[in-house]
């Protein structure tokens, strides 16, 4: 299993949930992997790509070969595609290995131009997943029912999060909506020698400078996002595709 | 060298050193690991009259992790390459570090299964290459001590 790797150019996307009622990734993944192979990215996708805890299987069906398809055009084009194992593909590891075309990564140090970044789907400093795993599974299987309702729910969630998040004036610790132990993550991975930390998982776009030089950046989820990393020749930086 | 503990990571601290700064040197007793912030560090081995360099260490690279497992002196020296800052960890600080980054232990992991590894493969080559049987059989029986493998007499 690699984890180093160098690339000069290279994309980050993260969290598709593919599958899942409310994704809207496929119309706009396709487009953006397209684009990425033109301009010769390398692609790393950062965990969660599928839905496995609120599948459609109507929307599976639909999402995934699409999406697949585009993946595969990429490769054939010359991009390296690698894929960061997130907590919704733990149980798909094996089926995704055994399809070859992705290289597979529990994290990513990449060396870009002299620069060397973390990229890592971070649900390992979730303290929710980490102390509760069995609760944290039931939960999102009982969000599932809620957004079959109105997936109005979900943006309403991520609302309350950012809001609480506002309250408890967490916001010079780390991104806004986000648990501050992703931002103690990031610093402790900065003290190691990284210039820049990406994780997904929590669905909050944002960037956040730690210490003098560290970056920490999230680039949220496609469901309902298109915000990408991108990193050339060690500049690391968070863009929207439009 | 300047030492500079941070209160919120007590576990672990800050150092920086000058060019030719020994860091650690072969046989000492010191039990602490470093991991390179920045710069660059020589690790050597003593042999005769000379210093064989090992390897060069850079941004992110670790050293000294045998002796903190293992209580052992250092099997090498540690020299500074230009100005280089080190992230410094204690045995007791090592396991909070791996608590709060756990991705620290699989790096580490990684490592050791690589040097070990290389390590298999030399010894293999220096079983098939050695052309006196005094020396193929003591090398044959050091490498089934190892418990990573047997030789058949074909090989050996």
């Amino acid at each position: 299993m690699i984890t180093d790797v160098r690339s000069e150019r290279l994309i980050v996307i993260s969290d598709l949930h593919l599958g899942n009622p409310f994704s809207h990734a496929r119309e706009r993944v396709i487009g953006f992997l397209r684009w990425a192979a033109l301009n010769k990215f390398d692609i790393v996708i950062n965990g969660d790509v599928f839905e496995i805890a609120q599948v459609s299987f109507g929307k599976i069906a639909k999402d995934v070969p699409e999406v697949l398809r585009a993946l595969k055009l990429a490769i054939r084009s010359g991009c390296n595609i690698y894929y960061v194992i997130g907590n919704h593909d733990i149980v798909l590891e094996n089926l995704l290995e055994d399809w070859g075309a992705f290289k597979m990564a529990p994290f990513l140090n990449v060396r870009s131009g002299s620069a060397r970044i973390r990229i890592e789907h971070g649900h390992l400093y979730d303290p929710f997943f980490i102390k509760y795993p069995k609760l944290y599974e039931f939960c999102t299987w009982i969000a599932g029912f809620v957004l079959h309702l109105s997936p109005k729910y979900y943006k309403l969630w991520i609302a309350f999060e950012r809001l609480k998040s506002r309250l408890r004036r967490r916001r010079e610790r780390g991104i806004v909506g986000e648990h501050p132990h992703f931002y103690d993550a990031a610093h402790e991975l900065l003290r190691r020698g990284f210039d820049s930390v990406v994780f997904g998982h929590t669905h909050h776009v944002g960037e956040v400078a730690i210490g003098q030089k560290g970056k920490y950046f999230n680039p949220g989820t496609w469901m309902f996002g298109t915000h990408y990393v991108e990193i050339i020749s060690g500049i690391v930086k968070l863009k929207k595709w439009e | 060298m300047k030492l500079n503990d941070a209160k919120r990571f007590g576990h672990e601290s800050i150092r920086t050193y000058n060019d030719k700064e020994v860091i650690f040197a072969e046989g000492e007793d010191s039990r602490e690991m470093y991991i390179v912030q920045e710069g660059e560090l020589f690790v050597s081995k003593r042999s005769g009259n000379n210093d064989v360099i090992l390897a060069t260490l850079k941004k992110g690279d670790f050293v000294g992790d045998m002796a903190l497992l293992e209580s052992q002196p250092r099997s090498a020296t540690a020299r500074a390459h230009g100005a280089t800052t080190l992230l410094v960890l204690k045995p007791s600080g090592f396991l909070l570090k791996i608590r709060r980054d756990p991705t620290f232990a699989f790096e580490m992991l990684q490592h050791l299964s690589r040097r070990l590894r290389t390590t298999n493969e030399r010894m293999l080559e220096a079983v098939q290459k050695s052309t006196s049987g005094d020396a193929r059989e003591r090398l044959k029986a050091i490498f089934e001590s190892s418990e990573f493998g047997t030789v058949s007499d074909d090989l050996a």
